[in-house]
């Protein structure tokens, strides 16, 4: 019997070395299993725990009538613009207060205490400015992605030893050169893990935006379903956030910021 | 020494002055009507009143109170649940995917069905703050306690360590680096999803605070909550995490050989 387990393990490692995407697949085999005996059991009430079978007939039927695929795209589109925005006002901020002292003693402060307010804090006096919709959700993401992007961007650029800027300097690079051929580079591994960063707050940002101020979106399907008291729609929300997040995040921000680490990062010897 | 901090003290908090002088100066200059955004005068007269009347450290009770003890119960479940998962190298690379998919749920999302299961009130909070805390420490624990070379262990082994001084000695030290720096990023989620689910799920609290002044356009409220809130997370950020991080990475980091 041990033997016959060893077998089977052994093929299971050999197979998720060839295909590390199984290896994260795999261990939720078990843990859905286990949610479906506890909740085919009746230890909690079903009206508290429903069944994986429910959850799974529930996300057919949202996807028949689409809503679902309509909300996800409401709450991927507001992802999207936010960090588009959040990167093209974010790197350039960055990269002046990482050059310029004066810009440095001047907005670094200001830049960390209003990272600490926190993007939820705002959502009263957004809403009040503009109303429910669009613009407050945008606002918020922006908000929350630009400050992890800034503050590493500059990290990124400050670690940049100055004698590559005087290598480039003395090798006759113009400023606009120093600045794509060194700085940028240079501070790109810095970036990205910002850029990761903030999207992780920025998602959360969202869904709680969606949750408290929501017509449309993910967090709205789940604060929903919450008012009519049905656990089967909340369960739902919370495995495709989980489940579109572990895509975004681990297959596709942490193989650029490995990929940028690799490639741009700075070696210090 | 000191006048070195003394000057940097005050280098970091002249831009703050600056913004004060154009709060100050240009709201009753523009003549902007409080319903949008309000003098300074009344925000420190709001903060002032909230003092007096008790109800702003009654907020700001309750919300540190709620963080607390979602936090310590999380450290004490989460940091030995780690360290026993990150000893065997099977069950660690087992388990990483499914701890990892719940500390990307944490906090926030965790809103709806805390209310459900627990009702709005403490229990709720302290769940999302638990939860928060828990999923994002546990995973570091574990990647912490994974990472640690085999051959340190080894060595600990051979040279006589029992399983105490093992846990004490190499284990717990070599993960403690992770184990901070997941302490801070779960704080950090965990004060977001309080204000959250202080919004939603109660009656008291910062983020009550802030909620209920929208409802009646009290702008001097909410800026001086946004203040409050901004204060306590930088004093709690700078003050209390960056600096054990910075201790623990600096006395217990591993030195890779060159």
């Amino acid at each position: 019997m041990k033997s016959f387990l060893l077998k089977i393990w052994g093929h299971y490692v050999r197979l998720t070395a060839r295909w590390p995407s199984i290896g994260s697949i795999v261990p939720f085999i078990p843990l859905i299993a286990a949610w479906w005996i506890v909740t085919a059991l009746q230890i909690f009430p079903s009206v508290f725990l429903p069944g994986p079978v429910e959850v799974a007939r529930s996300f057919g039927n949202l996807v028949y009538t689409g809503v679902l695929p309509e909300y996800l795209q409401d709450s991927m589109v507001r992802l999207a613009v936010g960090t588009f925005w959040g990167i093209a006002l974010g790197i350039p901020l960055g990269i002046l207060v990482g050059l310029s002292p004066r810009a440095h003693t001047a907005l670094w402060p200001p830049l960390l205490f209003f990272q600490a307010i926190g993007d939820i804090a705002w959502l009263p006096i957004l809403v009040i400015w503009f109303g429910y919709g669009l613009t407050t959700m945008t606002v918020i993401i922006v908000y929350t992605v630009i400050f992890p992007v800034v503050l590493n961007t500059v990290l990124g650029v400050r670690s940049i030893p100055i004698n590559m800027h005087r290598a480039a300097l003395s090798l006759g690079a113009s400023r606009a050169r120093l600045l794509w051929e060194v700085v940028l580079p240079g501070a790109l591994p810095n970036i990205i893990t910002g850029l990761r960063n903030g999207l992780g707050y920025g998602w959360r940002a969202l869904i709680a935006t969606e949750i408290i101020v929501g017509t449309s979106g993910i967090g709205f399907l789940m604060f929903d379903a919450r008012r009519a008291g049905s656990v089967v729609e909340i369960l739902l929300g919370m495995i495709i956030l989980g489940i579109l997040w572990y895509i975004v995040d681990g297959w596709i921000l942490a193989p650029i910021e490995r990929a940028t680490g690799q490639r741009w990062g700075l070696v210090t010897r | 020494m000191t006048r070195h901090w003394l000057s940097s003290a005050l280098w970091f908090c002249a831009p703050f002055a600056v913004l004060i002088v154009l709060w100050a100066v240009l709201i009753p200059y523009f003549n902007v009507n409080p319903r949008l955004f309000p003098h300074i005068t009344s925000v420190v007269q709001a903060g002032i009143e909230g003092i007096q009347d008790g109800s702003l450290i009654q907020h700001i009770g309750a919300s540190l109170l709620r963080v607390l003890v979602g936090t310590v119960l999380a450290l004490l479940v989460a940091i030995p649940l780690g360290v026993a998962m990150g000893v065997s190298p099977v069950v660690s690379s087992f388990l990483t995917p499914p701890f990892r998919f719940f500390s990307v749920l944490a906090g926030i999302a965790w809103i709806p069905i805390a209310t459900l299961w627990f009702g709005y009130g403490f229990g709720a909070i302290t769940f999302v703050i638990f939860n928060a805390v828990f999923f994002i420490v546990t995973y570091n624990t574990l990647l912490g306690v994974s990472t640690i070379p085999l051959h340190v262990r080894n060595a600990a082994a051979s040279l006589g360590a029992g399983p105490w001084a093992m846990l004490t000695e190499v284990l717990l030290p070599g993960a403690l680096p992770n184990i901070v720096t997941g302490v801070r990023t779960g704080l950090g989620f965990a004060w977001r999803g309080l204000i959250a689910a202080e919004m939603i799920a109660t009656n008291v609290g910062l983020g009550y605070m802030l909620f209920v002044a929208r409802d009646f356009y009290k702008t001097e409220v909410i800026v001086l909550g946004m203040i409050v809130i901004g204060v306590l997370w930088l004093l709690l950020d700078r003050l209390l995490l960056a600096p054990i991080e910075r201790a623990t990475i600096e006395r217990w980091g591993m030195v890779q050989p060159a």
